[in-house]
């Protein structure tokens, strides 16, 4: 589990040289002032909350993942061997920055950080996220949330 | 996770994407992204360096400053510490090699100092003990296997066993002082435990069983790099 310019042959080539689609065009979201930014993140490691079923490969939905929700209960669903969990299993920040979020917001930095984060499953065909990530994209809006910061592992 | 951000920037929300793979950003080219020198899976640099980490997120954050409507991609280029691990690291308890089981509770004292320093534990996705998940591992292809407890597929729960093996091992791993590298602990669990060579064993027999979906999770268990077709 290396940076991908070290991954082995062929992974890395298969996966720096994985087909991407292509948009008509390209949306744009003006960004809020930095002190009225109300940030989520979203992650597609697959995160779960202990108990629930496990997404599994290419399910296309999502998880939400509730700030009272303690470190020691989220899990990793997304089972491969393209990626470190080493880091993920000493700190889950290193994959899901929410304490980090949480000081910019108390230092200033942004407007608020959510009070739910977001997992979805990686490795799904982009396609077949279309629907539940307008869904979610609502849902968010509908919380306040403005910002999202993307993390993919 | 550049198709996501395509989908939320037209719902009407700013996006920011922190990049491990620059050549996704650099074709499917989200409004803003930074790329960042990190292995897969550790977007966010390093594991309980809480500066580095927030220094990551911070800088993902500016992008939203830009005046420009993008897209933008920049690099943040501020390696991760401790990439290559500790010099002499090895495993910090001892470990009882004489057969499978005895192994695994020679491990329970450094995860249990690894559960108490942090509070917790990633086991638990195939709702298993580890004990139990070795069984289940070891007994998969017998014919006496071990039942599958209601609730998932038995191929789905050996594929999640498997991962909370390697999570339990390697969350020991970690027991004692310094920074072993990713690297340096994925060799000590492929290459010195009894698991990971059973782990192997499995995935070869999964590769080229008759059972479909057995075929379809065996490249998802072992790194490449460690699987037993490799080593002959």
């Amino acid at each position: 589990m290396v940076r991908l310019v070290d991954v082995p042959e062929p992974e890395r080539s298969v996966i720096a040289e994985l087909e991407c689609p292509t948009y008509e065009h390209s949306p744009f979201t003006a960004p809020a002032a930095p002190g009225d930014r109300h940030v989520a993140l979203v992650s597609s490691a697959g995160f779960i909350v202990r108990g629930e079923r496990p997404l599994l490969p290419r399910d296309a939905g999502y998880r939400p993942i509730a700030s009272s929700v303690a470190d020691r209960d989220i899990l990793c669903s997304h089972v491969s061997t393209n990626f470190d969990r080493t880091g993920f299993q000493q700190d889950l920040n290193v994959m899901l920055p929410r304490d980090r979020l949480r000081e910019l917001e108390h230092d200033g930095t942004i407007g608020k950080a959510a009070d739910v984060h977001y997992a979805f499953m990686g490795a799904t065909d982009p396609g077949d996220l279309e629907r539940s990530a307008r869904e979610l994209g609502q849902s968010m809006l509908a919380l306040g949330v403005n910002t999202v910061v993307l993390a993919p592992v | 996770m550049s198709a996501l951000a395509h989908y939320f920037e037209d719902e009407g929300l700013a996006t920011v994407i922190v990049a491990l793979v620059r050549e996704h950003v650099a074709s499917m080219q989200p409004p803003r992204a930074m790329w960042v020198p990190y292995q897969l899976g550790r977007p966010f640099g390093a594991p309980n360096d809480k500066d580095l980490q927030t220094r990551v997120l911070r800088a993902a954050l500016e992008l939203l400053d830009s005046p420009e409507s993008g897209p933008l991609l920049e690099d943040f280029l501020e390696q991760a510490p401790h990439a290559q691990g500790e010099p002499g690291w090895t495993f910090p308890g001892v470990i009882d090699s004489r057969n499978l089981q005895a192994e695994v509770q020679s491990i329970q004292p450094c995860w249990q100092q690894v559960r108490d320093r942090s509070g917790g534990s990633t086991i638990g996705i195939s709702a298993l003990s580890p004990e139990q998940a070795v069984e289940y591992i070891r007994t998969f292809h017998s014919d006496e296997p071990m039942s599958n407890p209601k609730g998932m597929s038995r191929i789905g729960r050996a594929r999640f066993a498997i991962d909370d093996i390697k999570a339990y091992y390697l969350e020991a791993a970690t027991a004692g002082e310094g920074h072993p590298s990713s690297f340096q602990l994925n060799e000590w669990f492929w290459e010195q435990t009894l698991a990971g060579a059973m782990i192997r064993d499995f995935q070869e027999r999964a590769r080229t069983s008759e059972d479909k979906n057995l075929r379809l999770i065996a490249g998802s268990l072992v790194p490449a790099e460690r699987a037993n077709s490799l080593r002959r």
